[in-house]
């Protein structure tokens, strides 16, 4: 008959090149010391330099008895290696990898305004996503955005990009003039030089707008994998 | 046939709307079309002198939208061009005298005894605006090289899309000299900010000065370069919409010392 409840205070298993120790924390130290010792005995030489794996749950705040199994193993039965289990992904960083094996964004709902055309002196696109323009922003116009703001077209207007306080928004556009531009709660005024025509991003660092090429410094560049926005 | 109703409005003031106004209504009617030209701007009237009629106004389209007479009677018929008829505007009166449901009801009217009906806008984007643009068939955009112009007829333009009209655009005033030295947009620049239908160009002249103080049709005068320009527009406007539209240039004196010596007209 098995009792789960009395289940074995300590288990063990074979993973790829070592050993997977499973304790129970909240048994007492003296029996799980003990039941250790008992498996590791009958291993005899199999546990010499092996590389061990202690796991001992979610449940934190058991690193004394960690380090005491770990010395006793080293020391008694001259295994190799003794570490913890690798630590697990958050869950939502581990969704957004799996989009890309399961095609997640097929039925992802997009938090993004995307324009088409031209937007003129005295109109005014406000909204708490973020806008994505095929077109150019005339001098006058007016952009605020509570995520990013991108033009693939000549940016002349004004922009305000994570508003009200979102500081990692950025603002980009083809060629990138705006007459004003706020990121969050930071304000800049446009260049003084006309006829910027390059691709170029906003961004907040160190509580100031800098402004880069984007070809040089693409922001996107070290992200290992595409996420939806 | 029912008329056409053109308004021609600019955002920005002192932009050259009045001059284009009668230049254009002149210039239909010498192609043989019935045109009324019409003062929207109530208080500011403008478009008597601009023609030389001022001393013929009995009754204003005031009088018209509140039914104190006829078309007919606020009607003054060009001496010198026939079939040409200014609707005046009232001095006394300001913008909130006219309702939108009246200039609608008058539209109706104007249409049925007129080819054209060219309607000229007051500066701004307020109440004389929306009764010029409400019963427009079509809107034409006045706009000099200048940075704040370009940005008023953009505002313009915005507002007239808002109401299905799809303006077109005549650049005003160019010097060909100064855009050559980079003072002064060309009307590349301003078509790229506006990018709508462009309709014509028209230079800088002189001429334009002294026919407007004189109360003559700047279009009479054979050797006017902005005349010629709005003679232009006008057939454009009038059907011929493949007419190429000329580019204003610049001579350089050596240009014109070939010119010259080949006997080409300068």
């Amino acid at each position: 008959m098995i009792h789960f409840k009395n289940a074995a205070p300590v288990k063990i298993k074979g993973v790829g090149g070592g050993l997977w120790i499973s304790l129970d924390p909240s048994r007492p130290e003296d029996l799980l010391i003990t039941e250790v010792d008992k498996i590791f005995k009958k291993l005899k030489h199999l546990a010499v330099n092996a590389s061990v794996v202690i796991d001992m749950g979610d449940a934190p705040g058991h690193e004394d008895l960690f380090a005491l199994v770990k010395t006793r193993l080293i020391e008694k039965f001259e295994v190799g290696r003794v570490t913890s289990p690798p630590k697990k992904q958050s869950v939502p960083t581990q969704r957004i990898r799996q989009r890309d094996l399961f095609k997640g964004w097929n039925h992802h709902r997009s938090d993004v305004l995307m324009l088409r055309g031209r937007v003129r002196s005295g109109q005014k696109i406000d909204t708490r996503r973020h806008v994505v323009i095929f077109g150019d922003v005339n001098p006058g116009a007016e952009i605020l955005a509570g995520g990013d703001i991108i033009v693939l077209g000549r940016l002349s207007g004004k922009v305000h990009a994570g508003n009200p306080e979102n500081e990692t928004a950025i603002v980009f556009a083809l060629a990138f003039d705006p007459t004003s531009i706020k990121i969050g709660t930071i304000t800049a005024a446009g260049s003084e030089e006309t006829s910027h025509a390059m691709p170029e991003f906003a961004c907040v660092k160190n509580k100031s707008i800098l402004v880069q090429d984007y070809m040089k410094t693409n922001p996107f560049k070290k992200m290992p994998w595409p996420e939806a926005v | 046939m029912e008329g056409k109703i053109i308004v021609v409005t600019s955002g920005k003031g002192g932009v050259g709307k009045t001059t284009a106004t009668s230049s254009i209504g002149a210039a239909l009617a010498l192609e043989g079309n019935r045109v009324a030209i019409v003062d929207m701007d109530i208080g500011l009237r403008n478009l008597d002198v601009v023609m030389g009629l001022e001393n013929r106004i009995v009754f204003n389209i005031v009088d018209v939208v509140q039914d104190r007479c006829k078309i007919e009677q606020a009607a003054i018929r060009d001496r010198r061009i026939e079939n040409l008829f200014l609707i005046p505007a009232s001095q006394s009166d300001n913008k909130d005298v006219l309702t939108t449901a009246g200039i609608e009801r008058i539209a109706k009217q104007l249409r049925s005894k007129f080819d054209y009906i060219i309607m000229d806008s007051p500066a701004g984007i307020e109440r004389g605006f929306e009764n010029s643009v409400v019963s427009a068939d079509e809107a034409l955009v006045i706009c000099t090289p200048d940075v704040s112009a370009v940005r008023d007829a953009d505002r313009v333009i915005g507002l007239l899309y808002a109401r299905s009209l799809s303006p077109k655009l005549i650049v005003n005033r160019i010097e060909p000299a100064r855009v050559m030295r980079g003072e002064m947009l060309s009307h590349e620049d301003v078509l790229e900010v506006l990018s709508i239908d462009l309709v014509g160009l028209v230079p800088m002249d002189e001429k334009v000065l002294i026919s407007s103080n004189t109360g003559t049709p700047l279009v009479l005068q054979t050797d006017s370069k902005a005349g010629a320009a709005f003679r232009q527009i006008a057939r454009r406007l009038n059907g011929e919409a493949d007419l190429p539209i000329e580019m204003p240039v610049y001579k350089t004196s050596m240009w014109q010392k070939i010119s010259k010596t080949f006997g080409l007209k300068q």
